[in-house]
């Protein structure tokens, strides 16, 4: 697999150099068979005999309302919760059976809160991405020091590098983590909620470092979004979650529909066809028993 | 300019700068810390009951009879059967003049014991402090000193029989509560905050037992001895504690560095450790452990000495950064500046202020500089906690 630290100028030329071997899913593969996931010391499992397959070389979003279980999904995926039942498998292989620091170099995560020091710089913490690769006494190799450029240079964070953690806003922060996690140089990338509390700008920034690691480095992308909109706009594929159980699944368009927003979400809205993925206009919120009422209300 | 050259020239103008930033200060932190450590050993040898020129003990310092004769340094450094049997030397060792005997046999070795003791602190609550990722840790947090404290009690108080083996028993005490902590805070694994927690359970029961345990003490003597253990003094320490602590200290020591980037990966958060392919759980345990080992190396010889392994780590951490290399190495250099100093103090301080013979137990001194310390960062400091 080769990555490629410049942007691409467009589009189509990332296609091109994909056409080499013309198959539009060069990726490495990921699929989670009859999963059971649930925290110790719970009776009732969160997530309860799921499969599912991240499409490879593909941006695959997780999508559902709070407590719907993706996060628990994601953890379970990266092997950071242990696996009740069923299996992960990561390029046809069980990840249980890998050793972890082989598996933390095929396989990067990015959780939702992450603690930074505050006196560190930055460029030292995207270093610690090269952990898994790095042996008990090593020092930083050749590999290792352009890895780390690649990383900070793919995550546009080349002028912070020299900052310490605490003088940055919580945006430059969050693009500094992602670095991090791409120095790890993994074919799978995981990431929960990237991009909750971060303003409209790094929001953008995040889901464009998205794009870029599928249309450069077929990346495997599996992403939690809490935003229903923008992962219509910027996933591949779409797994919507509800109480556990994956409700709907495939590309965005057969995904975000007017029944899903209203039986998952418990929304009503609109959604048409836009230029960039599916539009939804949220109306107003549905309430379970109390649906009639409103009913005899609205006119 | 071509693209390499610059590309060399950024790299090179970038480790100038981080090294202008935390190298240049580790290495003035060092120097500085050395100068110390020289000074207080200076004044260490040139005063005390027997009275001598300070040119008299300086020139003892640097005494050929001694420097150049190895079975004299091997004797000091290995014990006098372990020379004769490197040496095979049988015959009596040639003789010194008194004041270079008073220096290399009473005063040096306090200042040796004093440094060891000083880095082994420090380091043990640099790593505690990256374990538990709380600043305010230190290498008593996980019941270290309470465990030792009353092995130290119940051997003094009611096996008086094992006196003499007292040092080995204090760090097994202190060993075997850390064990029952991290026993204590087993649940599907730790987290910091639950090994803190057990850390004071533990640290509480124990306290109260060994406070119980002076009640039972039947003469000033065994009170005094056990103060003067559960406090931290160096009075009295010799070439046998240099030689008692030495080995562990530099095991200690060199696992320590050895594991410094583990310590920066695990300063991240479990989460992120462990999706770095850390295992958290075996890396926390060993470093708990090599932590445990240097205390538990320092409190033979000195007993439970406060305050060193949670402000040196602290006041090295504002001057070089938090990653853990250059951490723990400014550690190995200000830990023995810290306790020589207040050695220094321990020893030669009343004889200052009241111009008494006595000695106090350097733990009292380290207390007296530690709190105001404290008071001075938390008036400067904002946020004082987490790291």
């Amino acid at each position: 697999m080769s990555k490629h630290a410049e942007p691409r100028p467009d589009a189509t030329d990332a296609q091109t150099d994909r056409s080499a071997d013309d198959t539009p899913t060069d990726g490495t593969t990921f699929a989670g068979e009859d999963l059971v996931v649930g925290y110790p010391g719970t009776d009732r499992p969160v997530i309860d005999g799921e499969s599912l397959a991240a499409a490879p070389g593909q941006v695959t979003a997780l999508v559902g309302p709070n407590g719907s279980g993706k996060s628990t999904l994601l953890k379970g995926l990266a092997d950071q919760l242990d696996v009740d039942r069923g299996s992960v498998l990561l390029d046809g292989r069980d990840v249980h059976d890998l050793d972890s620091k082989e598996l933390a170099r095929q396989l990067g995560l990015l959780s939702q809160e992450n603690v930074s020091p505050e006196s560190l710089t930055v460029e030292k913490l995207v270093e610690r991405g090269r952990y898994p690769h790095r042996g008990f006494f090593d020092g930083l190799s050749a590999e290792d020091h352009e890895a780390i450029d690649r990383a900070i240079d793919l995550a546009g964070v080349d002028h912070l590098r020299e900052r310490e953690l605490a003088s940055l806003s919580g945006g430059q922060k969050q693009l500094v983590w992602i670095a991090m996690v791409l120095a790890q140089d993994t074919d799978v990338l995981l990431l929960d909620e990237p991009t909750t509390f971060l303003d409209l700008h790094h929001q953008l920034e995040v889901m464009e470092i998205v794009e870029r690691l599928r249309d450069d480095g077929e990346m495997t992308v599996v992403v939690v979004l809490h935003d229903l909109q923008q992962a219509a706009r910027h996933a591949d594929y779409m797994l919507a979650l509800n109480d556990g159980t994956i409700h709907a699944r495939g590309r965005p368009a057969e995904v975000v529909t007017e029944d899903l927003l209203a039986e998952v979400f418990g929304v009503e809205a609109t959604v048409s066809p836009g230029e960039r993925g599916p539009r939804i206009t949220p109306v107003r919120p549905l309430h379970d028993d109390t649906d009639e009422q409103v009913d005899s209300y609205s006119d | 300019m071509t693209e390499e050259v610059s590309a060399v020239g950024r790299a090179q103008a970038r480790a100038q700068r981080l090294f202008d930033r935390f190298g240049r200060s580790l290495v003035t932190l060092c120097l500085g810390s050395l100068a110390v450590v020289v000074a207080g050993g200076l004044i260490q040898v040139s005063f005390g009951s027997y009275s001598m020129s300070v040119a008299e003990a300086w020139g003892a310092v640097v005494d050929t009879a001694v420097l150049l004769d190895e079975r004299w340094l091997l004797k000091f450094l290995l014990g006098e059967g372990l020379m004769r049997s490197i040496t095979g030397f049988g015959g009596e060792l040639p003789d010194l003049p008194t004041a270079t005997l008073i220096v290399w046999n009473i005063r040096l070795p306090r200042v040796f014991v004093a440094m060891l003791v000083g880095m082994n602190l420090a380091v043990s609550g640099a790593i505690f402090q990256a374990v538990t990722r709380n600043e305010l840790a230190s290498p008593f947090i996980l019941g270290v000193s309470s465990g030792a404290g009353l092995a130290i009690l119940l051997t003094l108080v009611v096996f008086p029989a094992l006196s003499a083996l007292l040092p080995v028993v204090a760090a097994l005490g202190g060993t075997a509560a850390f064990v029952l902590v991290y026993v204590i805070a087993w649940k599907n694994g730790t987290s910091p905050v639950r090994l803190v927690l057990a850390g004071v359970i533990v640290g509480t029961v124990f306290q109260s037992l060994q406070t119980g345990l002076f009640f039972f003490a039947e003469d000033i003597g065994v009170v005094q001895s056990a103060i003067a253990w559960t406090t931290g003094s160096l009075t009295g320490t010799d070439w046998e504690q240099v030689r008692m602590a030495l080995p562990w200290t530099i095991i200690a020591m060199s696992l320590a560095l050895g594991a410094a980037r583990q310590l920066d990966v695990l300063l991240l958060g479990e989460r992120t450790a462990s999706s770095l392919g850390m295992n958290v759980e075996t890396v926390r345990f060993a470093l708990s452990g090599v932590a445990v080992l240097a205390a538990a190396a320092s409190i033979a010889v000195a007993g439970i000495v406060g305050f060193v392994g949670l402000i040196v780590p602290h006041m090295v951490r504002n001057i070089v950064g938090s990653e853990y290399r250059r951490l723990l190495v400014g550690c190995l250099f200000a830990g023995p500046a810290l306790m020589v100093a207040a050695d220094v103090g321990a020893r030669l301080g009343m004889q200052v202020l009241v111009g008494s013979d006595g000695q106090v137990p350097v733990g009292i001194v380290t207390g007296l500089i530690g709190g105001p310390y404290f008071l001075y960062l938390m008036r400067k400091q904002e946020q004082l906690g987490e790291i």
